[in-house]
């Protein structure tokens, strides 16, 4: 159910921002990661904005037929921010995943009020915990997770990717970033290395649609060979199935 | 009773030919005759011990009669026996002797040691004949008593089966004795470990150019990895120069090789000369395309792709373009290997169960085989040069260290001991 809520709350801005219906509902990496691992939210950030932002930041490269697929209720409070100041875009953006989907009702009012905070919301108060989060990412990127021999974003990917993009365009730091897809070591080592690249490559593309410039990002695939955690467990596969990221001075 | 006699002899004959079925057939060739041998099992081979002429050799011809041995054994081609003890007599073999063995072949001749010059001087002979099939000199110093014996155990497995042998060749792989990846080679028999890396990164995917004079492999040197192209003789190395990632490269032919490229978006394979310049590209389809191994004549490229949606081996005619679907046994085959006798390839399943084997399948699609079962991860299999073995990658000790085994998946033995973790091993067809 929280995953199902989360998927709404998110649904409008990927749509808008140029994925398929297909491709946004597709929960591919939400299944690798256990319930407890969702995105907590954070105290009361600001929603609204948040989608406003996506829509100004990212909206102009979207292709015109994607927005069709929204559906009328959910795209309605979206559009009706597109005109929000460009300064907020990316704060709310970040805030977006992060609402908590603890009741499935007021997701849209919950969006509104927030609009007057966004402006005042920093880029600490953006999650760095939860799904993207562990030992080996602290932050304040955080790490999105694959099935086996997949590089499809599932709904908790995506919705780190905004949590992420929102960390980027806030701090409107000159940082690169760089994107590492990994693989676990169930398959063989050539075919791993080119496993993780398509997913480094899809979050970077992924990123490039929520408007972060393509020249701050790079994609490099270490495939099978620098693997997170030990074992040979189904929880240690999933580990190692992530694209990870790292801020380059 | 010469008439009995007669039929006795045609009825020895008979029954020879029904219970030995598997005898050599000759056929001329230079100045010696080539030997080919019929049907699946192996040649049986009475190896006699090396007579010393001169001065005190024993040390020498013991060495040479060792390395002729475990060499011969090596290949899994022959099945050794003893010589009976009178096999040498006054008037020279007596092949009725060695008849009683039940071999077909019997291999032996002398060891001269002269102020620190070694000469071998050997013989064979077709024991049901009697016949001389060949026999050769070789000369070198004490030194090089292991080059000496394996030309010799070339030379008789070339003449027997009419093939390219493994001896003279080297197998490059990676191993992480320093805590790093780096390249290293040896001899086809885990003998004479070199490391030819020292990147202090990640180095994979190696492959000699049939030659040996360039060695190709994917390294992390710059961040990211890319194709190397390093001539041996020289020490210079050429880069493909492309942005993207490059993975597992392999030779066409002395002067191109191929590999993997994703620096137009899509990752696809590209045909390369040794000097890193691109000549053209070779597959065009979404998705994941990979590891090319090609037939002996350089026409015909398998390779792993993604496009139908699970990873399978596929064949592209250079010439023509088409492209065949050589694997549907199973939803993950990646790592094909071309035989260089040309007539199938290796490639890793993993399988149902999740186990990781190895199985040959022929080139055109037919006799599936299953090589490896029950022993761990098993992959990234390459042919000896003349096809006989294939020397691979396995866990079934824990680490990964690399085994050999005959075509036929017999004979699964360690290939060398060596600290760390051993894998992707690439046998050459170089000859020193």
């Amino acid at each position: 159910m929280k995953k199902k809520i989360n998927g709404i709350l998110v649904l409008p801005l990927l749509v808008l921002a140029g994925c398929s219906s297909e491709a946004a509902l597709t929960n591919a990496g939400g299944s690798t990661v256990p319930e407890n691992n969702v995105v907590s939210a954070v105290a009361p950030t600001p929603s609204a904005p948040v989608q406003s932002a996506s829509v100004s930041s990212s909206g102009a490269a979207l292709p015109a037929p994607s927005v069709k697929v929204v559906s009328p209720e959910v795209a309605a409070p979206a559009q009706s921010k597109v005109a929000a100041p460009p300064a907020q875009a990316p704060v709310s953006l970040s805030a977006l995943p992060t609402t908590p989907a603890a009741a499935p009702a007021p997701i849209t009012p919950a969006l509104a009020p927030v609009a007057p905070a966004a402006s005042s919301a920093s880029p600490s108060l953006i999650s760095q915990s939860g799904y993207g989060f562990d030992q080996w990412q602290k932050g304040p990127l955080g790490d999105v997770f694959f099935d086996f021999d997949s590089s499809v974003l599932g709904d908790n990917a995506k919705e780190q990717l905004i949590q992420n993009v929102g960390w980027l365009l806030a701090t409107k730091s000159s940082d690169s970033v760089l994107v590492e897809g990994h693989c676990d070591s169930r398959g063989t080592s050539e075919y791993n290395l080119a496993l993780g690249e398509r997913r480094s490559t899809s979050v970077k593309e992924y990123l490039v649609r929520l408007g972060v410039p393509a020249s701050r990002l790079e994609a490099v695939s270490f495939g099978e060979e620098r693997p997170f955690a030990e074992g040979k467990s189904e929880e240690a596969m999933a580990k190692n199935r992530r694209a990870h990221f790292i801020l380059q001075k | 009773m010469r008439c009995f006699r007669d039929l006795v002899l045609a009825l020895i004959t008979v029954c020879c030919f029904l219970f030995f079925p598997l005898h050599l057939v000759a056929a001329p060739e230079g100045e010696f005759i080539i030997i080919s041998k019929k049907g699946a099992d192996n040649i049986a081979l009475v190896l006699d011990k090396l007579e010393i002429q001169g001065d005190d050799g024993s040390k020498i011809a013991h060495n040479l009669g060792v390395i002729i041995h475990d060499g011969l054994d090596f290949t899994s081609l022959f099945t050794l026996k003893e010589p009976p003890l009178h096999v040498k007599g006054k008037s020279g073999i007596d092949f009725r002797e060695l008849g009683l063995t039940a071999a077909e072949v019997y291999a032996g001749g002398t060891v001269t040691l002269q102020a620190g010059a070694v000469t071998l001087s050997m013989k064979v002979y077709e024991i049901a004949s009697s016949k001389l099939l060949f026999s050769k000199t070789y000369g070198g110093n004490e030194a090089q008593f292991r080059t000496l014996g394996h030309a010799f155990c070339a030379d008789l497995v070339e003449r027997l089966t009419g093939r390219r042998s493994a001896f003279g060749s080297k197998i490059v792989f990676v191993s992480t004795t320093t805590g790093f990846k780096e390249i290293y080679q040896c001899d086809f028999d885990g003998q004479g470990v070199e490391q030819l890396t020292h990147s202090r990164t990640i180095s994979l995917t190696p492959a000699l150019s049939p030659d040996g004079k360039y060695l190709a492999y994917t390294d992390y040197s710059t961040g990211r990895p890319a194709l190397y192209i390093r001539n041996l003789h020289d020490g210079t190395t050429a880069t493909a120069g492309k942005s993207g990632i490059s993975i597992d490269p392999a030779w066409r032919n002395n002067s191109e090789l191929a590999t993997t490229l994703s620096f137009e978006g899509d990752q696809e394979i590209y045909l390369f000369k040794s000097n890193g310049a691109l000549y053209r590209r070779v597959t065009k389809s979404s998705g994941i395309d990979l590891s090319p191994t090609f037939s002996p004549d350089g026409n015909k490229m398998a390779f792993v792709s993604e496009r139908n949606g699970r990873p399978q081996i596929f064949i592209q005619d250079l010439l023509s373009g088409e492209v065949k679907r050589l694997t549907f046994n199973g939803e993950y085959n990646t790592q094909p290997s071309w035989s260089p006798a040309g007539d199938k390839i290796a490639y890793t399943t993993c399988e149902n169960n999740g186990e990781f084997n190895i199985f040959a399948i022929g080139s055109d699609g037919s006799g599936l085989r299953q090589l490896t079962l029950n022993s761990g991860k098993n992959e990234s299999p390459s042919w000896s040069p003349d096809g006989e073995l294939i020397v691979f990658t396995s866990s079934r000790e824990g680490g990964k260290k690399l085994y050999t085994m005959s075509s036929t998946g017999k004979n699964q033995r360690r290939l060398l001991l060596m600290k760390g973790e051993q894998m992707q091993p690439s046998w050459s067809l170089f000859r020193k």
